[in-house]
């Protein structure tokens, strides 16, 4: 479906020396510099897979999605949707891509909505009885016909996300490009973002490539991750096997109803602040539940609870930090 | 040739729907209206009257009479609108490359130019076209021109040509924001050079400076070689041949600036995150 | 000061607007003055004044245009649609000072910027643009200073529309044209008919450019120019006047709506 090859972008970067004395420098004699966003990326996407992109601020997240959506122009390597690249054969491969960029809108600010889908219904040529079948298949699951007469410039950011998301599938594309989609959503607009993204990609089997922040987006969504860091790709895969690998640890937080908490041989204590302990334990070493059982021999326990070892920690090694 | 037609069905009906989506948003901001209806014609009716003061004042400028310099004003304000309409927005270009807002245009299964100009469109360059068209009609009167066929075949190659010419311009400044990374708006200023080029005779000026507006920066194929050939002041045009060559002169710098921005296009980098 | 300081920087960030910008001023500069030179060709005097003198006009009228560039009304625009008025007022400074401040850093960047080089390119091409009479030199500065003064008060005043009907982007428009031609400052108010010119000079705007450029190449006599001058100072304190009245009724209707 998505064929990455070799892709690298390469930016000339101007850099400027604070204050009045550099403001002048960067006058006469700028200092230029390449920094390299992406390196030698390749990788394969099937048709029907959700893919989350994640990674630092400027690991180069972003610079990959645009490439892969034919809004960078690669330094080197391509991009192929269905066989074809994207940047030669842009105005025909586009046709089967529908692009959300978070913050950005492509909906017209001052008119009505309706008019904006109006405007993508001739632009994508788009028969009448497909954009009403299309229409009301994702009303559906977004509700959007309710705010379909309101001006864009009234609506609430969760409202202006689901206009943006069904104009981007207005034309029935095989492949969605998100990038940070949830970004700034209140819980109940980013729930209703991820059951639009599930069930389009269940109903229509549309392909899914999402760049995110959000540790909720990718346990819910996606299946297979690639982490991104430095421009250079640190993995590849399947979202649980990479957790195992990378953190293979799960955090038990015991609450005593004093303040002497014990230590426990195959646990490390990596916290204790009052009654609350943390313990960090290896998945494959011992159970919560044995913890738990030679805990309560030397302590009297209140309450238990376990953390998985989460997407975060993941990023945490991943970044390096 | 059945793909070509097809193709610019296509841009027809989108054409179509993007003016009828410009004229529902200036619907929704009448206040804006009026302020556009008083500033635009406000300016020519001004350059205009400095004209007529000039004149009074000094005399023919450069053996060209009231009248015909009327009828240069009238034409150039024309062309000068018509590119306040299709093409104004080539001078916030650098704007919509620092925001990252060509992401939008080249997403979408159309040219990308096409997309920038259009889905801007200014329809309140109307406002610049009436000034326009009543100093042009003041203009043929005056200068007591017969009025035939021949003769609006003529205006309307040279108002075509004329648009393309400034609208050429426009996408050469902005796109030179793909390099340089930022907002400038030259805006103000190519009005005001191109004001003095356009609306005076070139013949004016020093002959230097009268190359470089024939053949580098054709600014002088925008009114003065067509009106001077059209009213035959100078004998040494032809009446025929000069519009057409206007029009030449306007597709080409229309490729030119085309091959220009889409080298630029390949360096966009979108909107830093 | 801090406010200034920044600005100065911020406007010599980026090279490509400043070569751009002088490149642009210095083409329009020459245009004018073959113009003005085409029109004098085998004409002495028109309009009370020689060719000379009218291209000394244009130097000086050129680079006097990079002090009289204001971005105030656009500030409070911005302010106002962005909705930050209300919190702006609040801060300890008045926000129009800062806006001032913020012209005044803008203006001292661009006179090393662009008004230098202007003037390096006008006295080549023209020869040194040399004052009529070196003894009005305090006038002249004296009548600059008045008019960087009045076309900051006019901008703003242009701006605190925005606090009424939103959008005044038209109207910034409307009174660019306004001032680029009834100030004198494309083409002299002494060329328009005795009945037009003579509305004109109880206008502000010719105080703006034409009073300071005619002393400077020395039309009209000293004791007109001392004449026109306290019609100029006049227009300052009217101006500074309704400015002050205006300001102090936005600030209380901002501060009533609470922004």
């Amino acid at each position: 479906m998505i064929d990455v090859q070799d892709l690298s972008k390469d930016y000339v970067q101007k850099r400027k020396d604070p204050g009045l004395r550099g403001a002048l420098k960067g006058l006469v004699k700028p200092e230029r510099k390449l920094v390299h966003a992406v390196r030698d990326l390749s990788f394969l996407i099937r048709e029907g897979e959700i893919v989350g992109f994640i990674g630092p601020n400027g690991a180069g997240k972003s610079t990959t999605i645009k490439m892969m959506s034919g809004i960078l122009t690669p330094t080197k390597g391509r991009v192929l949707i269905d066989g074809r690249d994207i940047t030669r054969y842009r105005k025909e491969v586009v046709r089967n891509i529908g692009v959300v960029f978070g913050q950005r809108t492509q909906l017209n600010w001052d008119l009505r909505l309706g008019e904006s889908f109006e405007l993508l219904k001739h632009i994508y040529q788009i028969d009448q009885s497909d954009y009403d079948r299309t229409l009301d298949e994702l009303d559906q699951i977004l509700g959007i016909k309710e705010i379909i007469d309101k001006p864009v410039r009234q609506m609430s950011l969760g409202q202006r996300v689901k206009g943006d998301l069904v104009a981007s599938m207005l034309h029935s594309p095989k492949v969605l490009f998100l990038d940070e989609p949830t970004i700034g959503l209140d819980v109940s607009a980013k729930f209703a973002l991820r059951k639009f993204i599930k069930e389009i990609n269940r109903v229509r089997k549309t392909t899914v490539i999402l760049t995110t922040h959000d540790l909720g987006d990718i346990q819910e969504l996606c299946e297979r991750i690639i982490i991104i860091n430095h421009g250079v790709m640190m993995e590849d895969g399947n979202l649980s096997q990479i957790v195992d690998r990378i953190a293979p640890y799960k955090t038990l937080v015991v609450e005593y109803y004093d303040e002497a908490a014990p230590e426990h041989p195959r646990c490390e204590m990596i916290l204790h602040d009052g009654n609350v302990a943390k313990y960090r334990f290896l998945k494959n070493d011992i159970t919560a539940a044995d913890i738990i059982a030679d805990l309560s021999k030397t302590a009297s326990i209140k309450d238990v609870s376990i953390e998985e070892a989460g997407i975060d920690d993941i990023i945490k090694i991943a970044y390096g930090a | 040739m059945g793909k070509v037609f097809r193709e610019l069905i296509h841009y027809m009906d989108v054409t179509a729907q993007v003016i009828k989506m410009a004229v529902m948003t200036i619907i929704e901001y009448p206040s804006n209206i009026v302020g556009w209806m008083i500033s635009n014609p406000l300016q020519f009716i001004m350059g205009f009257a400095i004209i007529k003061f000039v004149v009074e004042s000094f005399g023919e400028i450069n053996g060209w009479n009231y009248g015909q310099l009327a009828f240069l004003y009238g034409l150039s304000v024309i062309s000068h609108a018509l590119s306040m309409i299709f093409f104004v927005q080539g001078w916030f270009m650098g704007y919509y490359v620092i925001d990252g807002d060509f992401d939008r245009y080249l997403t979408r299964p159309l040219g990308v130019l096409y997309q920038f100009f259009f889905t801007n469109i200014n329809i309140f360059g109307v406002t610049d076209l009436i000034p326009g068209i009543l100093v042009f009609i003041y203009g043929c009167v005056k200068c007591e021109v017969t009025v035939n066929l021949l003769f609006i075949v003529q205006v309307v190659v040279i108002l075509i040509g004329a648009t393309l010419i400034r609208g050429g311009i426009y996408i050469l400044l902005g796109s030179t924001s793909f390099h340089t990374r930022s907002a400038v708006d030259f805006g103000q200023y190519t009005q005001e050079i191109m004001d003095k080029t356009t609306m005076y005779p070139l013949s004016m000026y020093p002959e230097s400076m009268q190359f470089i507006l024939t053949y580098l920066i054709p600014v002088g194929w925008i009114s003065f070689y067509p009106v001077s050939a059209l009213l035959g002041i100078d004998s040494a045009y032809n009446a025929v041949l000069v519009p057409f060559i206007t029009l030449g002169v306007g597709i080409l710098v229309m490729i030119v600036a085309g091959v220009y921005f889409d080298v630029g296009l390949r360096k966009y980098e979108s909107a830093g995150n | 000061m801090y406010i200034l300081k920044t600005q100065i920087i911020k406007s010599m960030t980026y090279e490509f607007n400043v070569y751009g910008n002088i490149i642009m001023q210095t083409i329009i500069m020459i245009t004018s003055a073959y113009f003005w030179r085409a029109l004098y060709k085998g004409r002495g005097m028109v309009g009370g004044v020689d060719a000379d003198s009218m291209l000394t006009y244009v130097v000086i009228s050129s680079a006097l245009s990079v002090l009289l560039i204001t971005n105030v009304e656009r500030r409070i625009q911005m302010s106002v649609i962005k909705g930050t008025v209300a919190t702006d007022m609040m801060k300890p400074i008045n926000i129009f000072g800062s806006y001032f401040a913020e012209d005044i850093g803008n203006i001292t960047a661009l006179v090393f910027q662009n008004m230098v080089p202007i003037l390096i390119i006008g006295s080549l091409m023209t020869g040194i643009p040399r004052m009529a009479d070196i003894r009005d030199l305090p006038l002249f500065i004296l009548s600059v200073l008045e008019s960087f003064l009045i076309n900051w008060l006019i901008a703003a005043l242009f701006g605190m529309i925005a606090f009424t009907a939103v959008n005044i982007d038209a109207l910034i428009q409307v009174k660019k044209h306004l001032l680029r031609l009834l100030s004198g400052s494309i083409i002299p108010i002494w060329f328009f008919p005795t009945g037009v010119s003579r509305v004109l000079e109880s206008l502000p705007f010719v105080y703006i450019y034409q009073l300071p450029l005619s002393i400077y190449i020395g039309r009209g006599d000293r004791a007109q120019h001392l004449a026109q001058m306290r019609i100029q100072l006049l227009w300052l304190v009217i101006l500074a006047g309704v400015f002050y009245f205006v300001q102090n009724r936005v600030t209380r209707k901002v501060m009533v709506q609470g922004g």
